[in-house]
């Protein structure tokens, strides 16, 4: 019953990301023409149209603020709501509230990363024009490493910081300032940008000219991202387990 | 069990940063009897109550409930299979129903009882598919109650469990804290409404400003407590006199010519020594729960 708390809590948030970016990735296929003819460049082919409006582009960025939107809440907010009395005194651990939420919160992460690799083909055909399920899969599974350290960031700040929205301004700010930072010259060496790691841009795996993933996935680095993501979520387990309700 | 008590605890402490919440309390809870907490509003006992379920941590001192060390995060979840608890808010989920939250709560619990939480949801009239955000105060206290009591805890924690609630409601909790004691759960419960603690309590802990500054039986505080007044034609006794250094002598206010003594027991050998003192007038007065929560609690400050 604890996954049951967990979606209940979760499924508001998740409901609303699931219709964002399904919508988005539906109604960006079925009116492509009129989008497409809006880019400056008109030659625009429909694999690079998606690549730069989906994976690239808008829907990438609503996918972060989902996954760290998704990562909010806990037993923190709970304290806030004057739950957290009748949450900790159920024969349960806090360890187990920290699992609970984080497995739930990264299979709702999953289920929004592979939305575009099900929407996308599915409905690029009621245009008349194809997108390969192999590219959508293998940015769906790079959605879903950086997605669930996203999620991890959230999850982290929602422990940390008390008050109804503070987690969540903070980390907006923090996504910001991540995405300045990121862009900073000689970074790339220190830090990872995990919006061009999810796009594939300037990325070796990743080839411009036909706006498709080709070679192997950098397993070693999406490892990394998922050990870092793990880590995110052992020290809110600790913190969570010292803190006082 | 050898151990007759139900919660003990070891010079309990709790400071947040430069306030210290909890003072070295060391409580002791006994089984099968309902012990009122009593104390002001502030007077640390939702912090000891939280500390005694794991919910905050201790400082400093230790502590068992049911036997399990309430500092070892294992022995407290052990222990909470035991023990039900319902909180100064009484704030429930509020995106569930009544039934949402039952079948939660129960599938917690391995000893849940069907046939109690039924008969409970009878009593207590809740509306199965209402949403708790749509109930009473009142209501919700019942809610509370019944996800606590459909199990038959070996103890019960309530902290401040009439507060808010109309009359008819206290009357109602009353009589369910008392007959589940009767079925042989203990009952703890803080409060700040003496009335309702003298009315059902067997024992009393009474706590001021993280201290603990009384505790005793309701029976035993009947039978042996006494206010003893005196009055001197001159100067009164100083502190260091024999008369107040007597067993028994549980607090004493000097007012002029006039001193008042509250005794717990011993009032007889104490009105003695007074004579000796020359004390002109003595005057031995039965004392309520009331004045001696007063005396103490007014005086200690």
């Amino acid at each position: 019953m604890l996954w049951y708390k967990a979606w209940r809590e979760s499924r508001t948030r998740f409901l609303f990301s699931v219709l964002a970016i399904a919508g988005l990735c539906a109604g960006l296929v079925l009116y492509n023409k009129d989008a497409r003819a809006a880019f400056a460049d008109k030659q625009l082919s429909y694999a690079e149209y998606i690549w730069r409006i989906v994976y690239h582009g808008g829907v990438r960025d609503i996918f972060v603020l989902s996954a760290v939107v998704l990562g909010l809440g806990g037993l923190l907010r709970e304290r806030e709501q004057k739950t957290a009395g009748f949450a900790l005194a159920l024969p349960i651990s806090r360890w187990q509230w920290i699992v609970s939420r984080a497995a739930v919160g990264f299979a709702e992460v999953a289920v929004l990363s592979s939305l575009p690799a099900l929407v996308l083909p599915a409905v690029s055909s009621f245009v008349h024009q194809t997108y390969p399920l192999s590219q959508a899969l293998q940015f769906g599974l790079l959605w879903l490493v950086c997605g669930v350290l996203f999620f991890a960031l959230g999850f982290f700040l929602s422990v940390v910081l008390a008050g109804e929205y503070v987690a969540g301004i903070v980390s907006l700010v923090s996504l910001v300032l991540y995405s300045l930072l990121v862009e900073l010259p000689g970074m790339e060496k220190f830090l990872p940008d995990l919006y061009d790691v999810m796009s594939g841009a300037g990325m070796p795996y990743f080839r411009p000219q036909i706006s498709s993933l080709s070679g192997p996935l950098p397993l070693a680095l999406l490892a990394t991202i998922l050990l870092t993501a793990g880590a995110f979520v052992a020290i809110t387990s600790s913190i969570c387990a010292r803190q006082d309700f | 069990m050898n151990n007759p008590y139900v919660i003990e605890t070891q010079e309990l402490t709790k400071r947040f940063k430069q306030f210290e919440a909890v003072r070295s309390v060391s409580l002791r809870i006994f089984g099968g009897q309902i012990t009122g907490f009593l104390g002001r509003n502030g007077a640390g006992k939702t912090t000891t109550i939280k500390m005694l379920l794991g919910i905050t941590h201790p400082t400093s001192g230790s502590g068992t409930v049911l036997g399990h060390r309430i500092d070892i995060p294992k022995e407290s979840v052990e222990m909470r299979k035991h023990v039900a608890y319902v909180g100064e808010d009484k704030q429930l989920y509020p995106y569930m129903t009544v039934e949402e939250l039952i079948r939660f709560t129960k599938s917690f619990y391995t000893d849940w009882r069907p046939d109690l939480e039924r008969q409970l949801l009878k009593r207590y009239e809740l509306p199965p598919g209402r949403k708790i955000k749509s109930l009473s105060k009142g209501m919700r206290t019942k809610l509370a109650l019944l996800v606590a009591l459909a199990r038959r805890p070996a103890l019960l924690i309530l902290d401040e469990p009439s507060e808010g609630l109309d009359p008819v409601s206290v009357e109602d909790l009353l009589q369910s804290l008392v007959r589940t004691a009767s079925e042989g759960t203990a009952v703890f419960f803080s409060s700040h409404q003496i009335e309702e603690v003298e009315r059902i309590a067997d024992r009393i802990s009474m706590i001021d400003q993280g201290k603990l500054v009384m505790d005793f039986s309701l029976d035993q505080f009947r039978m042996n407590y006494r206010r003893v007044i005196l009055g001197f034609a001159s100067q009164p006794p100083t502190a260091g006199s024999e008369l107040f250094r007597m067993a028994g002598i549980d607090h004493v206010r000097a007012d002029g010519r006039q001193i008042t003594i509250l005794s717990s027991h011993n009032a007889e050998a104490i009105l003695e020594q007074a004579r000796h003192c020359h004390a002109v007038s003595v005057d031995v007065q039965p004392i309520t729960l009331r004045e001696v929560f007063l005396e103490k609690v007014g005086a200690d400050n």
